[in-house]
């Protein structure tokens, strides 16, 4: 059977954001693909070192619009590093509060488009219902629903009220208890099996070979996240519960999500039980003595690291940052090969894009 | 869950491997570095493969430091239960090296970035198509410092 190359993208239906995408089909069959990046590209790393570390934060933030609240932590332990001052307990407790529910978000948010794609429209509908109440406790923490602004050098930008920190905690048992009831359909739901079981097997060598991070990472057996193997406060004192499945195809990559979603619960719950009291941040100086630091954080998609170098001045000489989904994104073209034509959507959903992520 | 990885062992792995005086960078925090010469980068990947089953490529970063404008320095940023990381310094003007695509597929896209932001050649590529920048940009790598640019 001939061999056809099909394009997809940079916009369409089936991508949340632009990527381009050459796909070779034989009949049902898909041979392989091709990728093009960059419709999002932003040049920040260069504007980063433009401005200054306090501006900085606020550009960081806009590099994703799921996980904006992980890059901006990770940069502000680099040059909380290099300017040698720790964030107090409380800013600690917040500042990780946020990053996992950050993470219930993103995966709600994941779990619904997958849904999608394999036709489980009410899932979709319950999920994204779930999602909007993760979204109204970070806005009840921050004031803003995906991008928080709470981070700053030195700590957080705002503390939370006993009566903010009594609702956080309603909210967050609220959620519990709703998400358990679609997270327990799509563990159970036979449609949702018959779609993603034995789709696009990745195996722990293509893994490591391909340097895969994250749930898709779990999703194989490769036991690996950032939180529990390089934590920065408050996660060195959690018992942070690492999933992992060993089966590597679309229906562990989804079950990966919905464990790790209950999972950031039960830590938003102990971050809640356990927050200290205290200021949320301590002051820092505007320049930033000459160093360089490697700070790594396990964002919703995996592990996320930050380069950053100082010349003692209040702008950075070198900003660098690898995001997650750049090393998932690696592993599309050998995912597509050998696949059928119907199963792209579950595929493409499965590694849970983000292109503003990859581009920044 | 991996062990760290223990870097003197592994510097004095690669030092044996390839020959070479090896020497320790720790000016970075959170992750020690090895120098190693450009052309036996391979052969440090294949060490670190070897003998300290070691495959995760964070990333590769490149920068051109204020203080030594005449090169590219890459540093080539692994995790094994801890980050460390092989710094390669790379002359301009024709910053060059082997590409490591064929021991590490995952490097693919981090090739391409230094490729494209830095004009490194990556050689033993069959192609080396650019990844984040328009087809159509034409005014150099953006992170290469000239006395132009810096004005």
């Amino acid at each position: 059977m001939n061999k056809i190359s099909i394009p997809i993208g940079p916009h369409h239906p089936l991508l949340k954001e632009p990527l381009s995408m050459r796909i070779d089909i034989s009949g049902e069959r898909v041979l392989g693909g091709t990728l093009r990046l960059g419709y999002v590209h932003r040049g920040i790393e260069k504007m980063a070192q433009q401005r200054t570390y306090i501006q900085d934060v606020h550009l960081i933030e806009r590099i994703c619009g799921i996980c904006s609240h992980v890059h901006t932590s990770t940069f502000c332990l680099a040059v909380e590093k290099l300017l040698e001052i720790e964030v107090p307990p409380r800013g600690q407790y917040i500042r990780a509060l946020l990053c996992e529910l950050e993470r219930v978000h993103s995966h709600l948010l994941w779990l619904g488009i997958l849904a999608k794609h394999v036709g489980l429209d009410t899932v979709f509908m319950h999920t994204w219902h779930d999602r909007e109440l993760a979204l109204d406790i970070m806005e009840g923490i921050s004031g803003g629903r995906v991008s928080h602004a709470a981070n700053q050098i030195g700590g957080m930008r705002f503390d939370l009220s006993p009566e903010q920190e009594e609702l956080v905690r309603l909210n967050v048992e609220k959620l519990k208890s709703q998400v358990n009831g679609v997270l327990d359909v799509i563990e159970n739901e036979p449609a949702l099996r018959a779609r993603t079981q034995g789709v696009a097997p990745v195996s722990a060598d293509m893994i490591r070979a391909y340097c895969v991070v994250g749930p898709v990472a779990r999703a194989s057996g490769v036991d690996v996240d950032m939180r529990r193997d390089d934590p920065w406060p408050p996660y060195d004192q959690l018992d942070v519960r690492v999933i992992t499945r060993p089966e590597g195809d679309a229906f562990a990559r989804t079950l990966i999500r919905v464990l790790e979603t209950r999972e950031s619960l039960r830590l938003c719950e102990v971050l809640l039980e356990n927050m200290p009291d205290g200021p949320v941040a301590v002051r820092s100086p505007r320049k930033v003595p000459a160093g360089e630091v490697v700070t790594r954080s396990e964002a919703p998609r995996g592990e996320v690291l930050y380069y950053l170098r100082s010349d003692g001045s209040d702008k950075p000489a070198r900003v660098k940052v690898r995001t997650p989904t750049l090393a998932v994104l690696s592993l599309l073209p050998e995912q597509l090969s050998a696949i059928h034509v119907a199963d792209i959507p579950v595929v493409l959903a499965g590694i849970d894009l983000c292109i503003a992520c990859a581009d920044r | 869950m991996v062990d760290e990885i223990q870097i003197d062992a592994l510097l004095a792995k690669i030092a044996d491997e390839t020959g070479c005086q090896l020497e320790r960078y720790s000016g970075i925090l959170n992750e020690e570095a090895i120098i190693i010469p450009a052309d036996q980068l391979r052969a440090a990947i294949g060490v670190l493969q070897t003998d300290f089953d070691c495959f995760h490529l964070s990333t590769i970063t490149a920068q051109q430091r204020e203080t030594h404008p005449g090169e590219i320095e890459l540093l080539y940023q692994f995790w094994h239960g801890q980050g460390f990381a092989l710094l390669l310094r790379l002359p301009i003007p024709a910053p060059e090296v082997t590409s490591i695509i064929d021991l590490i597929p995952g490097a693919d896209f981090y090739e391409r970035e230094v490729a494209e932001m830095f004009g490194v050649t990556f050689t033993g590529r069959a192609e080396t198509p650019r990844l984040l920048l328009p087809g159509d940009w034409d005014q150099g790598p953006p992170f290469i410092r000239s006395e132009e640019t810096d004005e």
